[in-house]
C-alpha cells in the first residue's frame, strides 16, 4: 500500500463518486461540473500510473478545451428546457440500466476470476525499473513522431475534416 | 507500478456508469457526457496496462484517442445543435426523423 496505494484509493472513490454524480444529478450544468471534477481525479490516476503528460494533456484538452464546448452547447440549449426532460425518469428505464449495469459489473467480475485477466496476459515490467516516468515526454514525442507518424497524420487530417464539417453544419440554413 | 487487477476494476466500474447514464437519461448533453466517460474509462484501462507492462506503447494510443475524441465532441455537439435548431426539440425520444 503506501502513501501511493491512499491516493489511489481516494481518487478512485472521487472519480467513482462524481461519475454518479453525472448520471443521477437533475440539472445539467451541474453534471458538466462534476465530470470536470471526475476528470480531474482521472487526471491524479495517470500520474499515479506513471503518466505525466497524459495527467497534464488530460487536464488542458478535457478539463478545459472539451468542457468549454459542453457549456457553450448548455448555454444555446437553454438549460431550463434541458432540466424538464430529467424529472419524468420512469421506473422502466431505471431499471433497465440497473440490470444492464449490474450485468456488465458481474460479467466483469465473473470473467476476471475465471481467467485472473491481468496476470495471465503476461508478467508485468520487472522489479525496480525506472519505469515509465522517467523521460515519459522524450519517449513518447519519440513513439508518436517515429513509430506512430501515420497514425499522428491522420488523426490530423481528421481534425481539420471535423472543423470543415462543423462549419458546413453551423453555416448553412437548416429548414 | 499500482495494482493492475484494482485499476481495471475501477475501468470497468467507470463505463458501466457511463453506460448507465446513456440508457437513463433523455437529456442529449448528459447523453454524451456519459459517452465521454466511458472513453474515458477505456483510456484507464490503456494506461493501466501501460504501466503494468512497464511500455510506453498505451499510453501513446492513449493520446491519440484523446485528440480523436475532441474531434467527436467537436462534431457531436453541432449536430445536437442543429437538431435543436429545427427540430425546436430537445427530448431524444422525440427526435425519430430517420425513423423509416
Amino acid at each position: 500500500m503506501g502513501l501511493n496505494g491512499l491516493l489511489f484509493a481516494a481518487l478512485a472513490a472521487f472519480a467513482v463518486a462524481s461519475a454518479l454524480a453525472v448520471v443521477f444529478v437533475r440539472h445539467t450544468v451541474y453534471a458538466a461540473l462534476f465530470f470536470v471534477a471526475h476528470l480531474m481525479a482521472l487526471s491524479g490516476i495517470y500520474a499515479l500510473l506513471n503518466a505525466p503528460l497524459l495527467a497534464v494533456v488530460q487536464v488542458m484538452v478535457y478539463g478545459g478545451a472539451v468542457m468549454v464546448l459542453f457549456v457553450f452547447a448548455i448555454m444555446i440549449l437553454d438549460a431550463n428546457e434541458l432540466e424538464k426532460l430529467t424529472q419524468g425518469g420512469s421506473l422502466k428505464s431505471m431499471l433497465w440500466a440497473g440490470g444492464l449495469g449490474s450485468l456488465l459489473i458481474g460479467a466483469f467480475f465473473g470473467l476476471s476470476n475465471r481467467f485472473h485477466i491481468a496476470s495471465a496476459l503476461a508478467p508485468g515490467a520487472p522489479e525496480g525499473s525506472p519505469g515509465l516516468w522517467v523521460d515519459n515526454v522524450a519517449n513518447l514525442g519519440r513513439m508518436l513522431y517515429r513509430d506512430y507518424l501515420f497514425a499522428v497524420e491522420a488523426t490530423a487530417v481528421l481534425l481539420l475534416v471535423a472543423v470543415v464539417g462543423i462549419m458546413v453544419m453551423a453555416k448553412r440554413k437548416l429548414e | 507500478m499500482m495494482n493492475i487487477d484494482l485499476t481495471l476494476t475501477l475501468s470497468a466500474l467507470i463505463f458501466c456508469i457511463g453506460a448507465m447514464g446513456v440508457i437513463m437519461r433523455r437529456d442529449p448533453l448528459v447523453m454524451f457526457i456519459s459517452i465521454e466517460m466511458m472513453f474515458n474509462a477505456a483510456n484507464l484501462a490503456l494506461v493501466a496496462l501501460s504501466d503494468y507492462f512497464g511500455k510506453i506503447e498505451g499510453q501513446t494510443v492513449v493520446f491519440l484517442v484523446i485528440a480523436v475524441a475532441a474531434a467527436e465532441v467537436a462534431v457531436g455537439l453541432a449536430i445536437i445543435i442543429a437538431i435543436f435548431r429545427t427540430e425546436k426539440d430537445v427530448d431524444v425520444d422525440g427526435i425519430s426523423n430517420l425513423h423509416g
